[in-house]
């Protein structure tokens, strides 16, 4: 190895510290009426002041002190940082020095951005008169966290009186979502993907494409995505703008400025082809965007449409496939989108891991074809479909995907946070490993920083798994929380478990460092057995299950630990639980 | 074009909504009473049509001989429209366009008349600030106010307050009013004529009588259809006024909130105590058009449940002119924070505002001013409420769709008002096939009006008599997941919520702890039934079959009850407890969840009987004045039935029947929230998410950062050697590598 070589490397693993380090991770739960009382709110602070708002016409901290110190933008010293090491320092220092200013904004005082401001002039070259509007935005927004109204507003709802609505999401992204005890929102369907949804997603799409080129050696021609409603209000249809861009196509506003149609990017300016992606949207999703439904339809269609060579329309060359092959119309054969039958939710995937209802894996994939094989659109006749039932359309599109894919929304929710993600991106993913017999390269992509990134589901878990369940300031913050902070241990480890279940992707070292953790320490053990035995029992038995189910090699000497003690768990609840 | 005198005369109409129809039928029938064979044919356009539904708009069309469009904004209809205009173009004697965008609007053609070609000039010239008032000035606002109004809008999205913004929704409005009497300086003859005469088909559309839709229609044929020239000149417009009070027992408008009053109290015996009246904002064109039984019935539904009513005419584009002058004391009565605290101010005469014409509060039909409704919603300090009446879609349609609303609806009759902070949107009403005029769902009507009431008692009843449920989740059902919600430390946020509301006045006990609280409903005498919580209540089988009259097709699903879920021999367990005047459910779970065999089933699908049973004891054993769900989220939501637009076969609405309900939501969740506030009409109350702080390092992660800095920043190469041997090691031993 060539020093070089090692010095890369070296960088490659700090920066996969650095990765973890600052992750941002929710330490504790809420208590309704109360303001959140965090250890220390600089990171929190530091990370919102890292987003440019130009909704709000404010820059971001980082790239006013960037710029300060002669540096290019921070979102340009992350990309940067990764592969040279002077970067990394300046990047650092643009870290520090934020978080500096921003510990300077004291939740109380008269005007206390001032004295940042000046400090800030000083040491980073940033004229006071640039940063106080900022500065003054963040410490509005650290003053607002320190009060809560969510108490006043259900009394005054419950009082019969107008409760103001607001806008839903989180922090990060959106500090108007204070104050909380509000009615929270939704969005105008029609409004979505709005212009910066559209610039935002146009790299995001790059990165994936290029993601998978760099481990396939070509971009995928079909793409199995998942779509949400949750993250679409937040980031206003980024993950629609994504298929769009997938596609090739843009979205057209009519003269009362709702998105209502599609117009075909020219190959040309495209510079690659266009990406088959077959769409499984959350009952959700078809609920908040039943105009985005027929809109992705018709997007569909129009690209299937375009008379352009296979080789760069991989839309059209799957769809005059199948329509040759199967006798298909051409209706049939482009139908992309599919979800729950009307009035249905979810796959019940998650049901039927959480309660282990199943027996072979590929239980699961059909479980997700079976509850989301119903198409929407329109018909050939211009009928809306209303859910019509079409598994073979839907089998035959995810025979041919590569790749799977879904945006993480925000740092609360993270895919071991919740069972929604296996059930619907792990669903997905074995539905089409059945399909096409190989399980499809899976991504995530998160803009929890101000670099959005592409990850594998792998080196997502691996960072979930790290930051969270592994980490004691995660678990101690939950623990706090006695009764519910060990069932919120226990979900995250089945929701671990879930993408074993659905994708293969856990790691034996993740369940054995669980098991250290939480069984084999006794004094933790106890812990968890005296706050509530029946999550404790839970999480012993889903780690036998793991073992068990042969996604965890685990030592003979743990396993007999694990069937111990989850016996004597069971012992001392015998009459207490059914 | 043949000029010989065509009968029947055929006509074709594309509208929009549910008030035009019942005139234009109306129209048309006696027109023929008169002996003038009218064949007229209408085709609502505010969806986007299917083919056969175009087939059948297009075959119209081509054998039509005056056209008129009118509020059509869908761009696929207008797109097809357009092509299907120019293609018939030598067919049609006339097209009259209202309301429109820019592009259909250009299609107006009358006699001399090109309004596309004129606007082009205009433009072109500049020349239509020159001359305001003048009959080619107006006929070229006409065409582009919407285009304008949009295209101001988007400029005003980025910078603006609110109150700078309120005037220019009203220009229209001006317009519309000035409209007759500016008329009367245009020349009727020469160039002029066919401009003047769009601008009087357009008086009569903005009043659209019964009368004055027959007088458009005939004085489009007399000027525009040969051989009909010897038609009478129709009488000018009638004018009704443009605000004012409507009431279907009244005889006519009242222009004064007083005169409402004392007509009121004559008529009905009632007085219009503002703890206990209802503001209903109704669309002008349906009280016009005489197409407003819809209303009535709601009206009617609404005052049997002994609330008064006030219901006024919307002023369309900015519904707080007319919550100023009849919703507040001292109609012009001005409610912003400059009008001083509670002392003087003006004080609402109704209880809660209910929206009946499916628009946003401030901004009407083509836009949203959220900011400046928010404001002044605040200020009148009334919950609002909007409800829907089908306008694109008939009343079949919506019974047999499996969705509900259509997309169109949702999206402007739903979501667009829920940005204003809009609650219960519950459909009301609808025109169904082959019917002209709108007409209540009574079914509906009547559940609305049960809502309302229940609201109004949450206001006004005394507090310490109000009986309130706590729901919270289980899920899956395993003892260990009790009081579990997304961000949410259940059991302690009980305890905040039950202290506040005991200070508050509601009948609550002193609280000691949340583990004390948590035992109350986890323990007590779950142990003797085996079951997840306390046992509250046991409702025998033959109670249940009484409360509830859905049981007999919850046992084709889940077979003959008490079933196994939540039950015991032949009873149904309800768990929680009760403490004062709150009683802290436990919601079952779907039920499938351990039965592979329901899970695979996609469609349909009802609640089983443990489930009903906890609702049907809500609602009917414990009579919960208000029904609160405790976190993100539950299951009731999501339980089969229409997405959007829920009838009484629906399980959601089954299960909540007439109770408020508030939910207590995570902020982070507005996507499964708005299910919730669309499916169980749900008032969100938002809680903020755990704090965040950054991961950190622990453990080994600790020293491989030091090992990583310390190699980056040695210069010496044989230290770098040295130390990237640790760092190998460290991160095998992590699986970093």
């Amino acid at each position: 190895m060539t020093s070089e070589e090692r010095d890369r490397r070296v960088l490659a693993l700090y920066e996969r510290v650095l990765e973890i380090e600052q992750r941002l991770i929710p330490t504790g739960l809420h208590t309704f009426g109360k303001p959140g009382v965090a250890a220390e709110t600089v990171h929190l602070l530091a990370m919102v002041a890292s987003f440019p708002r130009p909704e709000l016409g404010l820059p971001a901290l980082t790239d006013l002190i960037a710029a300060g110190l002669g540096l290019p933008p921070y979102a340009r010293l992350l990309e940067e940082s990764q592969s040279s090491g002077e970067r990394m320092r300046e990047r650092e220092s643009v870290e520090r020095l934020t978080r500096e200013t921003v510990r300077r904004l004291p939740a109380r005082g008269d005007r206390p951005e001032r004295e940042a401001a000046l400090w800030l002039q000083q040491r980073a070259g940033v004229p006071a008169d640039t940063s106080l509007e900022v500065l003054a935005f963040l410490s509005g927004l650290n003053l607002r966290l320190q009060s809560n109204r969510e108490l006043e507003g259900l009394v005054a709802a419950l009082g019969g009186n107008y409760l103001p609505p607001g806008p839903g999401g989180d922090l990060l992204q959106n500090p108007a979502i204070l104050p909380t005890g509000r009615n929270t929102h939704a969005v105008n369907p029609y409004a979505i993907p709005s212009a910066l949804a559209l610039r935002r997603a146009e790299p995001l799409t790059r990165a994936l494409l290029e993601r998978h080129r760099r481990e396939a050696g070509r971009v995928p021609e079909s793409i199995a995505m998942v779509l949400w409603g949750i993250d679409n209000i937040k980031k206003e249809g980024e993950a629609v703008a994504q298929v769009l861009w997938l596609l090739g196509v843009r979205p057209v506003r009519d003269g009362l400025n709702r998105v209502t149609e599609v117009e075909a990017i020219p190959l040309d300016e495209l510079g690659r082809p266009r990406i088959d992606v077959v769409m499984t949207v959350s009952g959700i999703f078809r609920d908040l965007f039943a105009s985005t439904m027929e809109l992705l339809d018709r997007a569909v269609k129009r690209v299937a449409a375009l008379e352009e060579p296979p080789e760069r329309n991989f839309v059209r060359k799957h769809v005059q496939r199948q329509m040759a092959r199967d006798r298909s119309t051409f209706q049939e054969a482009a139908t992309r989108v599919f979800s729950n039958a009307a009035g249905n939710y979810g796959t019940n995937v998650n049901f039927m891991v959480l309660q282990s209802q199943w027996e072979d894996a590929r239980e699961l994939g059909d479980l997700f074809v079976k509850r989301k094989c119903f198409a929407y659109g329109r018909d050939a006749r211009g009928r809306p479909m209303e859910g019509t039932e079409a598994q073979a359309l839907l089998d035959s599109a995810l025979s041919r995907v590569e790749a799977s894919y879904q945006n993480i929304d925000s740092t609360e929710v993270g895919i071991s946070d919740v069972d929604h993600y296996f059930e619907y991106l792990g669903g997905v993913t074995k539905a089409v490993e059945e399909r096409s017999g190989k399980r499809p390269r899976v991504y995530l992509s998160d803009s929890l920083t101000p670099q959005s990134r592409v990850r594998t589901l792998e080196e997502t878990l691996q960072l979930e798994s790290r930051t969270k369940v592994l980490n004691p300031k995660w678990y101690e913050g939950m623990l706090k929380h006695g009764f519910s902070g060990v069932a919120e241990i226990e979900h995250q480890l089945t929701n671990t478990f879930g993408w074993s279940a659905t994708a293969d992707a856990v790691e034996d070292w993740i369940y054995d460092e669980v098991a250290e953790t939480f069984v084999l320490d006794s004094r933790m053990l106890e812990r968890l057995q005296s706050l509530n035995p029946h999550s404790a029992q839970t999480l012993v038995g889903r780690l036998l299950e793991a073992s068990g189910r042969g996604f965890w090699s685990a030592r003979p000497e743990v396993l007999r630990r694990l069937r111990e003690v989850f016996a004597g768990l069971e012992d001392a609840l015998e009459g207490v639980a059914p | 074009m043949n000029d010989s005198a065509p009968s029947p005369v055929r006509v074709v109409v594309f509208y929009v909504g549910s008030s035009i129809l019942a005139p234009l039928r109306r129209a048309e029938s006696e027109i023929r009473e008169h002996g003038l064979e009218l064949d007229l044919a209408a085709h609502n356009g505010g969806a986007a049509w299917s083919e056969p539904e175009w087939e059948a708009a297009l075959e119209d069309l081509a054998g039509a001989h005056l056209v008129l469009v009118m509020h059509l904004t869908d761009s696929d209809n207008s797109r097809r429209l357009l092509e299907a205009l120019d293609r018939f173009r030598h067919r049609h004697h006339a097209v009259i366009v209202f309301n429109c965008l820019a592009d259909l609007m250009g299609r107006t053609r009358m006699g001399k008349l090109d309004l596309g070609r004129l606007m082009a000039t205009l433009k072109r010239s500049g020349r239509r600030a020159a001359r305001p008032a003048s009959g080619l000035s107006l006929a070229h606002r006409l065409g582009t106010w919407m285009s304008e109004l949009m295209s101001r809008r988007t400029a005003s999205r980025s910078g603006g307050g609110a109150a700078s913004r309120g005037g220019r929704f009203n220009s229209y409005h001006k317009l519309a009013a000035r409209l007759p009497g500016i008329l009367k300086f245009v020349p009727g003859a020469g160039k002029l004529r066919d401009i003047k005469n769009y601008l009087i088909l357009y008086c009569h559309f903005l009043q659209p009588t019964p009368k004055n839709i027959r007088s458009m229609l005939l004085h489009a044929v007399k000027h525009y259809v040969p051989g009909h020239a010897t038609l009478a000149s129709p009488d000018p417009p009638e004018v009704r006024p443009s605000t004012g009070l409507y009431h279907p027992l009244a005889p006519e408008l009242f222009e004064s909130f007083s005169a409402y009053r004392d007509w009121y109290r004559a008529a009905t015996g009632r007085s219009l105590d503002p703890r206990a009246t209802v503001g209903l904002l109704l669309m002008r064109p349906q009280i016009v058009g005489e197409a407003r039984r819809h209303y009535d019935g709601l009206i009617g539904a609404i005052e049997s449940e002994g609330l008064s009513v006030v219901a006024a005419i919307s002023t369309f584009m900015d519904n707080r002119e007319a919550c100023r002058a009849y919703f507040l004391e001292e109609g012009n009565g001005d409610p912003t924070p400059s009008a001083g605290g509670a002392e003087g101010r003006p004080g609402p005469r109704v209880s809660q505002v209910v929206s009946l014409t499916g628009f946003s509060f401030v901004g009407g039909p083509v836009m949203n001013d959220t900011e400046a409704s928010v404001e002044f919603l605040r200020e009148l300090g009334v919950p609002f409420r909007s409800l829907v009446s089908l306008d694109l879609q008939t009343i079949e349609n919506w019974e047999q769709s499996r969705v509900g609303l259509n997309p169109v609806q949702t999206a402007m009759q739903v979501a667009i008002p829920e940005l204003d902070g809009a609650t219960e949107s519950r459909l009301f009403g609808g025109v169904r096939h082959k019917s002209r005029q709108p007409e209540p769902l009574a079914e509906r009507c009547r559940l609305i009006a049960a809502r309302l009431a229940g609201w109004n008692r949450l206001q006004t009843a005394p507090r310490h008599g109000l009986k309130l449920a706590l729901v919270i989740f289980c899920f899956p059902p395993n003892k260990g997941n009790l009081g579990t919600a997304a961000d949410l430390d259940v059991f302690a946020s009980l305890l905040e919520v039950l202290t506040r509301l005991r200070a508050e006045g509601y009948d609550i006990p002193r609280l000691q702890g949340p583990e004390e609280l948590r035992r109350q409903v986890l323990e007590g005498n779950s142990q003797a039934w085996g079951t997840v919580a306390n046992v509250a209540y046991r409702m025998p089988v033959e109670e249940y079959r009484s409360l509830c009259p859905h049981v007999a097709e919850i046992e084709r699903e889940w077979g003959p009850a008490p079933g196994v879920l939540n039950a015991s021999g032949r009873e149904l367990m309800i768990l929680g407890a009760r403490l004062g005047n709150a009683f802290i459910g436990v919601q079952p779970g779907f039920g499938y969840e351990g039965d592979p065999m329901r899970m695979l089933a996609a469609q349909g699908g009802a609640p089983h009987h443990g489930f009903m049973a906890l609702y049907s004891y809500l609602q009917k054993v414990y009579r919960a004045d208000a029904l609160i769900h405790v976190g993100t989220h539950g299951a009731a939501e999501f339980m089969p039935g229409k997405q959007v637009g829920l009838s009484s076969g629906c399980w959601p609405d089954r299960l909540l029947g007439a109770m408020p309900h508030l939910y207590l939501y995570s902020v982070n969740n507005p996507s499964e929230g708005t299910i919730a506030k669309r499916r169980t009409s749900a008032e969100l109350v938002s809680y903020l998410t755990p704090p965040l702080e950054n991961a950190g390092l622990y453990k080994g992660l600790v020293s491989m950062k030091e090992l990583l800095s310390a190699y980056r920043n040695t210069p010496s190469e044989s230290e770098k050697r040295q130390l990237y041997a640790s760092i190998e090691e460290q991160s095998r031993a992590l699986n970093l590598s």
